[in-house]
């Protein structure tokens, strides 16, 4: 036991020295980025140069880049405050700082997206985990036959249909196309407001994204059982006697878990840092529009807040993965 | 900066206000009560809302139905009549003095925010203050800053810097000078450094609407402002929605331009939409009681509308294709472009009907346009004799006059005729980056390449465009524009674009040898009472600068609108440049 905990430590330190360095180096590129953040909080009056450099001052820019690093650092722990008098805004710890194209704290905007994205993530992972793993046993149980050549054409229209070409093509047709359409044709409905509507609103997007990893998965989980069926192992259990159905279920799917439970893991972290196109078509207010605005209105803050948010949630899933192989597995504890 | 239009009609302003006064009602509901209204748009959120950062016509029209109200208003009523001014928390459209320096508005009664509080003349006061804040309070009008007696800092800023500032230095006693409060809190009074004749269509922004000092918190404002209007906001959420419920504190009674016209019990805004699902859900009028606040797609234009622009049967009655009051061109960088030859050659280089065919064609782009005012101006508009009046003009270029131009600034101007043909230098364009901008780029590169001119194309991101070509140190040679008037005289468009101290002067004209006449002729003209006359120099220095192609003209330019079945009351309110928002209605 005080092995795991040595191990859980040690893990916890790393994680937490990547994430200084991730945020670290965003801040790095942010500082090397071709644009002035000062001009960029002012919009038309920014040709005023006295207004630049009050914004500036307001916002922190005036200060040296390590100073300027050292005051995010605390502002994750203690918050910050930008501006002064009436018009000063304080953003709570954990403060990512403060986006003047979108008048908020960083950290509100993250916290009000995430959920959004977690919701899509969880239903989409649910669903593409029971049709990919599902449909890759049928695949190759029944391999050369006709459901393992209708999986392979599943696989094919999945992995090459776009997103957002799924996605579209699910609204004209199942939603503005059909009048008795149950689903709206895009939006959030928070689960606590109103769970029939949040099932509804969520279930073609889930159904979007699930269709390319479903297929995704199909692919790898064949593959996998048929390369483990190779194994001596099951060349012993089959000289067992064992029926197909044991070896499968019994012997095969268990060795096959692990790497599906790491790739469906790296995935969903993968996730959380935003699906883009499913979010941008479904007009879902997640963490991937979030993202895809701050880029393409250059609200540096925003970017800086999302990319070490979406760099956190891949290193701490990477963490929780190791640990649990280390439960599972005490050879890695070493 | 980016609305309306229409000659000035004081005396139909007064004939309307009587109207209104007579039709006072007394809290009844609007006959097409109930129901609630869906816009959709492609936007991630209001570019603002806060009243005094509010800005286009069209966001101007929506927050000035629902929200926010202000001294003075336009009129809701189709074609021109709607260009009318009337009071709207002022009892009357304004006193002027007889200088035109001072004017006085009085409040209402019974007009409150959205809890209950009265509205005073601190309360404008306060709103207007905001303005002056133009580090937190961005984008929004700037007509305060410049109109009202308050002396200028060193710089040539404003000495007043508003209510955040902390700087011992702001100068407040000199605001509190030029807006001053009756002791009963219900008159306010400007000082101007000018005269002004129209200050009350001044008025009319968002920018004079009144704030609770209590309840502001600079930029965060732009995210609860608190309304004054027949609605309030239950929330907003940007990328997502924003849902007004009726504000049950607003008075019918105080608020007759909007008393018989509330109707709607919720209004829902859908941020985010993607363009081509909103086209669909309007085409298909999946959602009848929608209506779409985007441009329809080029695409889909042929769709809804004929060859010559007219409605097809299928969509009468909830489809228009009307004016604008923008005019579009590309601004010339006066200070790099110092060559008229050079300028003037651009211009019939230009192949007009490719650019056109590019976006739409004309029955939905727009006209070429001779000048910076448009035709519907009235009084201010004069033909210019460029575009359509030139004979050496063409719509598809006209290499050959362009070619000579060309060789008369090879002795002229031969540094600029130099850069201009060298393939490694050439002229720079700047541009936001949109697919069709990257088309019309191809278009351009090949007017000019048939002159000999290298043009090369900046490609800006939409969302920081204007902020670096409004940066003098940062903008190419000509940059992509578009402007309309603020409100009914061309003072909103001419000094505007042209003069230094201007809210768009993307020309960078000031050190051209023409400025200062030009300069003397307009700063004299914004103190002109007479109207006619004020009217007949605007569309003289409309000539005058496009005689010194200080911008390359564009397009007299068009829109188009959508909205379902069920909608009613929908018309273009021609002031704003969009359509009359508090005026729509669900049908039974």
């Amino acid at each position: 036991m005080n092995g795991l905990l040595a191990y859980i430590s040690r893990r916890l330190g790393v994680t937490v020295l990547i994430l200084l360095a991730v945020s670290f180096t965003v801040f790095v590129i942010f500082a090397l980025l071709p644009y002035d953040p000062a001009t960029l909080t002012c919009g038309k009056n920014c040709n005023d140069p006295g207004i630049i450099e009050a914004n500036r001052h307001r916002l922190g820019y005036d200060k040296p880049f390590f100073e300027q690093y050292w005051v995010f650092l605390v502002g994750l722990f203690a918050g910050r405050t930008f501006g002064e008098g009436a018009a000063e805004v304080f953003c709570a710890a954990p403060s990512f700082g403060y986006s003047v194209q979108l008048h908020s704290c960083v950290t509100d905007l993250m916290f009000d997206a995430l959920p959004v994205t977690l919701s899509l993530a969880i239903g989409a992972l649910i669903l593409w985990l029971i049709v990919g793993v599902g449909l890759g046993i049928v695949a190759a149980r029944f391999r050369g036959k006709i459901w393992d050549t209708l999986s392979t054409a599943f696989v094919l229209i999945g992995t090459s249909l776009p997103t957002f070409l799924t996605g579209l093509m699910l609204i004209v047709f199942l939603v503005i196309k059909l009048d008795w359409s149950p689903f709206p044709a895009g939006g959030y409905t928070a689960p606590d407001e109103d769970i029939v509507g949040w099932f509804l609103s969520m279930f073609l997007p889930w159904v979007t994204l699930a269709f390319a990893y479903a297929a995704i998965y199909t692919r790898f989980v064949r593959s996998q059982i048929l390369e483990i069926s190779t194994e001596d192992f099951i060349r012993t259990a089959r000289a067992k006697g064992l029926s197909d159905r044991v070896i499968l279920g019994k012997h095969t799917m268990r060795a096959a878990l692990a790497p599906i439970v790491t790739m469906a893991g790296l995935d969903f972290a993968g996730l959380l840092g935003g699906a883009i196109l499913t979010e941008a078509v479904f007009n879902l207010p997640g963490m991937g529009r979030l993202s895809l605005g701050a880029v393409v209105d250059i609200d540096l803050p925003l970017i800086v807040g999302t990319t070490i948010l979406a760099a956190a949630i891949v290193v701490i899933m990477n963490m929780i993965l190791d640990i649990v192989y280390a439960f599972i597995d005490p050879r890695v504890r070493v | 900066m980016l609305k309306g239009k229409k000659s000035l009609k004081v005396a139909l302003a007064t004939l309307s206000a009587a109207a209104l006064a007579g039709t006072l009602l007394t809290g009844c509901a609007p006959a097409n009560a109930g129901g609630t209204i869906t816009y959709l748009t492609n936007s991630e959120a209001w570019t603002h809302a806060d009243p005094q950062r509010n800005y286009t016509g069209m966001h101007i029209a929506w927050f000035g139905s629902y929200l926010q109200r202000t001294l003075t208003a336009y009129d809701r009523a189709k074609g021109a009549d709607g260009s009318a001014v009337v009071p709207d928390l002022a009892t009357d459209t304004g006193r002027a003095s007889k200088d035109n320096k001072t004017w006085e508005f009085t409040l209402r009664d019974g007009s409150t925010f959205e809890d209950g509080t009265p509205i005073t003349c601190e309360d404008i006061k306060y709103g207007v203050s905001r303005t002056f804040a133009t580090d937190i309070i961005t984008d929004g009008p700037t007509y305060a800053i410049s109109m009202l007696d308050i002396p200028s800092a060193a710089d040539g800023s404003s000495a007043y810097k508003g209510p955040y500032s902390t700087d011992a230095t702001n100068d407040k006693a000199s605001f509190d000078k030029a807006i001053t409060c009756s002791k009963d809190h219900k008159t306010i009074t400007f000082k101007l450094k000018r005269a002004v004749g129209d200050f009350n269509y001044t008025v009319t922004y968002l920018s004079f609407s009144p704030v609770p000092k209590a309840k502001d918190d600079g930029d965060q404002y732009d995210l609860h402002p608190v309304s004054t209007g027949p609605y309030k906001i239950k929330s907003y959420k940007v990328n997502d929605s924003m849902v007004l419920v009726r504000n049950d504190k607003w008075s019918a009674s105080s608020d007759p331009l909007r008393a018989n016209r509330a109707n709607p019990d919720k209004i829902v805004v859908k941020f985010g939409q993607a363009s081509e699902v909103i086209d669909q859900i309007m085409l298909t009028d999946k959602d009848k009681t929608s209506v779409s606040l985007d441009a329809l797609l080029p695409t889909n234009l042929p769709t809804v509308f004929d060859d010559k622009g007219e409605v097809l049967a299928k969509y009468k009655g909830r489809a228009i294709n009307v004016y604008d009051p923008y005019v579009r061109y590309a601004a010339v960088n006066v200070k790099k472009l110092n060559c008229l030859p050079v300028r003037q050659a651009i211009y019939y280089a230009k192949n007009f009907d490719s650019l056109i065919t590019l976006s739409g064609g004309q029955a939905f782009n727009g006209d070429p346009a001779d000048g910076v005012i448009k035709p519907l101006m009235g009084l201010d508009y004069a033909k210019t004799g460029w575009a359509t009046g030139d004979k050496d003009w063409k719509p598809e270029g006209n290499p050959v006059k362009a070619k000579a131009l060309m060789d008369q600034a090879k002795t002229e101007c031969p540094d600029l005729y130099a850069r201009a043909t060298d393939p490694n230098q050439g002229i720079y364009y700047d541009i936001a980056d949109t697919e069709t901008s990257k088309k019309a780029s191809a278009i351009w590169i090949e007017s000019m390449k048939a002159i000999g001119v290298t043009m090369k194309f900046n490609f800006i991101e939409p969302g920081k465009y204007y902020s670096v070509v409004l940066d003098a140190t940062k903008q190419g040679d000509l940059s992509a524009g578009g402007w309309a008037p603020d409100w009914a005289n061309a003072s909103t468009v001419v000094p505007e674009l042209f003069t230094k101290e201007g809210g768009f002067p993307m020309s960078q004209n000031w050190e051209d040898p023409a400025y200062a006449e030009f300069k003397q002729r307009s700063d004299a003209n914004l103190s002109e009472p007479d109207r006619v006359k004020q009217g007949k120099e605007w569309a003289a220095l409309n000539k005058y600068a496009m005689d010194q192609m200080w911008v390359i003209p564009g397009v007299f330019s068009k829109t188009q609108e959508i909205w379902g079945s069920k909608i009613g009351g929908a018309f273009f309110w021609e002031p704003q440049g969009s359509l009359s928002f508090g005026d729509l209605y669900i049908k039974k």
